[in-house]
């Protein structure tokens, strides 16, 4: 080992220990409680724990609640996702208008959301959709919809929570958006004007390409989150209505928290970290076809 | 105590997903677990107290007369329902527990299997509603004290009802078709669809046992239970009540003030809520009737609390003397004035404050009690079961594949149970 090479390992010490501690080993113990029957009978007694080989995992696959909440799931990032990106870069592109003034201001304003806290928000949202006096419903009553039970329709909860997520989280990857849209190439912009191409053809051909990798990264970041997704429906809705929206998280911390079924949810924990993976890779692979890695 | 609340909000914020990845999110939780919240600010001298909701809330203010007669301070912190059962178990496994905790009567057997709590000696428990007392054992050996009785009620619109609300299931009905015509912009009747309460206690009305084979299955096919399952469907179906969460209904007692909604089956915490909004809701407009059975009031169940110590406390002698001093008569009549709690305590109710016509109801409902089964899983078998309940509701599902559904449910929650019985391993 060189001196260099001494005061590398020397400089990462520290970080890789604490990954160590508080990452590789919680993952290989959560690893081991996957295959035990932990339980509160474990809790009380541990000769009541039993080693249960891969049965968690098959009562996981026999379990409809578990099945129901991945496809919440599922819906929620497939909707969410685009929704939110969407929402960052429109607000991006528009904050990034060379006739808009206060910049900053707004910056501040529309990033506010992403800084305030979930549960606050939460209970401001639920008024908001509340579906006998709530704004929302007052809004769509003025351009003649009929009011929408927004939390206690099984259909309605997806779209009512996607709003609410929505609207917070999308100040971060604008604030992202802008400081990439910052670094396009303002030569390469006119060339094209010159050149004839129009706003869109513009925006596909010279701004897409520039910010690919800032693009790639937020949905990485976006999928991740949203396949993560708990604190919304946990404070909107509590799981319902009907268990519509209940996700892999929600279920996971039903079951090992509320219930202390510990065996269970590790099980539910490490199927959302082979699925979380395996999205990533997945896109990470568009990302490589593409260049912008 | 708001600084706790404050934690918990972070400490959801760090679940989010959404700040776990980035270092923002990261730096935060950091920062979150590094203040620890209450932990740090904690008088080493103080015996801690967990308490639910209102009693919680107001508890601080039965602990002057404990800290001057003994000198020992008390902290109180104050849990919500919906995250109490997980905040205590998870304290439990993190050997965190306070000194004494407040838990409903279901969960005791549960605690006390698990070895979260220390067993009470047999004299706490006497001089109480007979029933109450069976409810704290574990193996027969008492584990709490009982500290209030909660039975549901119907709190009714006196000023819209032509008199009081029938106490049968078809004049319930009945009542409900007719004020519905009356009113058609209100609904009867208020039930909300993620709590179970009023399932179950239509349920202990018609007499329904609940688990069977030593509690090791579900028992939720039988004609008892079917029969409740019907009429709290109807209710819906009917239109008489609208199918609505607790998470919809931000403020009820509002809505029961605009007469949304004109008879409502809740507890004896509701008087506290009308006493505090007399303005909105004055003492006349409002009436206090048993619930209704198949064909007259019946035996019920309520969420009633009792206090704990834990068997990890370092003072058990001093928690056993808090849980004495708050389930006393004394103190216990005290609580009834501040939040509308009825005494666990028999010759409380000797008390000239307890002849009060407003508690008449929960008086007789209380001389009949309804046994919940005393099985650990018992909290999470009446949330599946409501559950099921409420896709009846939505139209999602027959009665008849509810009922075998909730059968299915209930054994395989009782898989584990059910194997150590058969073990001999669990009486």
């Amino acid at each position: 080992m060189t001196r260099g090479e001494r005061t590398a390992w020397l400089f990462t010490a520290p970080v890789l220990a604490i990954i160590l501690l508080v990452f590789v080993l919680p993952t290989l113990v959560a690893l081991g409680l996957s295959v035990t029957d932990y339980s509160i009978y474990a809790l009380a007694d541990w000769s009541n724990l039993g080693f249960v080989g891969l049965g968690n995992f098959a009562d996981l696959l026999a379990t409809p609640l578990f099945w129901r909440a991945l496809g919440n799931t599922a819906l929620f990032a497939a909707l969410g996702v685009p929704m939110a990106i969407g929402a960052s870069l429109a607000a991006a592109l528009l904050l990034h208008d060379a006739t808009v003034r206060w910049k900053p201001a707004w910056r501040v304003l529309l990033f506010a959301p992403y800084v305030t806290s979930v549960v606050a928000t939460a209970v401001v949202w639920r008024f908001v959709l509340n579906t006998r006096f709530g704004l929302l419903n007052y809004v769509l009553g003025g351009l003649g919809i009929a009011p929408v039970d927004w939390l206690g329709d099984p259909r309605a909860s997806i779209p009512a929570i996607l709003l609410f997520v929505t609207w917070k989280i999308f100040g971060y990857n604008m604030i992202v958006f802008t400081a990439a849209l910052s670094a396009v190439p303002q030569d390469l912009m006119e060339a094209a004007r010159l050149d004839g191409a129009g706003r869109w053809a513009r925006f596909r051909h010279v701004t897409l390409p520039a910010i690919g990798p800032t693009l790639l990264l937020a949905a990485v970041m976006s999928v991740a989150g949203f396949l993560q997704l708990f604190a919304e429906p946990y404070v909107m809705t509590m799981g319902g209505p009907a268990q519509s929206t209940v996700t892999v998280l929600y279920f996971m911390f039903d079951e090992g928290f509320r219930w202390w079924n510990l065996g269970q949810a590790s099980a539910v924990a490490f199927v959302l970290f082979v699925l979380i993976l395996a999205v990533t890779i997945v896109q990470t692979r568009i990302g490589r076809r593409y260049e912008w890695l | 105590m708001l600084i706790c609340n404050k934690k918990q909000g972070a400490e959801i914020d760090r679940w989010s997903g959404f700040s776990a990845v980035d270092r923002r999110g990261v730096l935060a939780g950091a920062a979150a677990t590094m203040m620890a919240g209450c932990g740090v600010r904690r008088d080493p001298s103080a015996l801690r107290l967990w308490a639910m909701s209102y009693e919680g809330d107001y508890s601080p203010h039965l602990m002057p007369a404990f800290t001057a007669r003994t000198g020992i301070p008390v902290e109180v912190q104050s849990l919500p329902w919906t995250a109490a059962h997980e905040k205590l178990l998870t304290a439990f496994a993190g050997d965190a527990l306070p000194d004494v905790m407040m838990l409903p009567n279901g969960w005791v057997g549960e605690f006390a299997m698990a070895g979260a709590i220390a067993p009470v000696a047999e004299r706490e428990v006497a001089d109480l509603f007979p029933g109450t007392a069976d409810t704290v054992r574990w193996r027969g050996t008492p584990y709490a004290v009982p500290w209030s009785v909660a039975p549901q009620a119907q709190f009714f619109r006196r000023d819209r009802l032509d008199g009081p609300p029938a106490e049968d299931w078809d004049g319930w009905r009945a009542m409900g078709l007719r004020l519905k015509r009356r009113f058609p912009d209100s609904y009867a009747f208020l039930i909300l669809l993620n709590w179970w309460d009023t399932l179950f206690t239509f349920a202990g009305q018609a007499g329904a046992a609940l688990l069977r084979e030593r509690d090791t299955r579900g028992n939720f096919a039988t004609p008892e239970f079917r029969a409740a399952l019907d009429f709290y469907v109807s209710l819906f179906r009917d239109r008489l009540a609208p199918a609505v969460l607790s998470t919809e209904v931000q403020d009820p007692v509002a809505a029961f003030a605009q007469g949304w909604f004109l008879v409502y089956p809740s507890g004896p915490s509701l008087l506290l809520d009308f006493k505090r909004r007399a303005a909105e809701i004055p003492a006349a407009r409002w009436g206090v009737a048993r619930m209704p059975g198949p064909t007259g009031p019946g035996a019920v169940s309520g969420v009633s609390g009792a206090l704990a110590v834990a068997r990890g406390t370092r003072r058990p002698e001093a928690a056993r003397a808090l849980v004495r001093h708050l389930t006393s008569a004394r103190s216990e009549l005290r609580f009834q004035q501040l939040i509308g709690n009825l005494p666990a305590r028999a010759s409380a109710w000797a008390d000239a404050q307890m002849a009060a016509p407003v508690l008449a109801p929960f008086a007789a409902q209380l001389r009949q009690p309804a046994r919940d089964p005393a099985v650990v899983e018992w909290e999470r078998i009446r949330i599946e079961v409501q559950l099921i309940a409420e896709r009846v509701v939505r139209g999602l599902l027959t009665v008849g594949v509810a009922v075998q559904e909730m059968d299915r449910r209930a054994d395989l929650i009782l898989a584990k149970r059910r194997a150590l019985v058969q073990a001999g391993r669990l009486a």
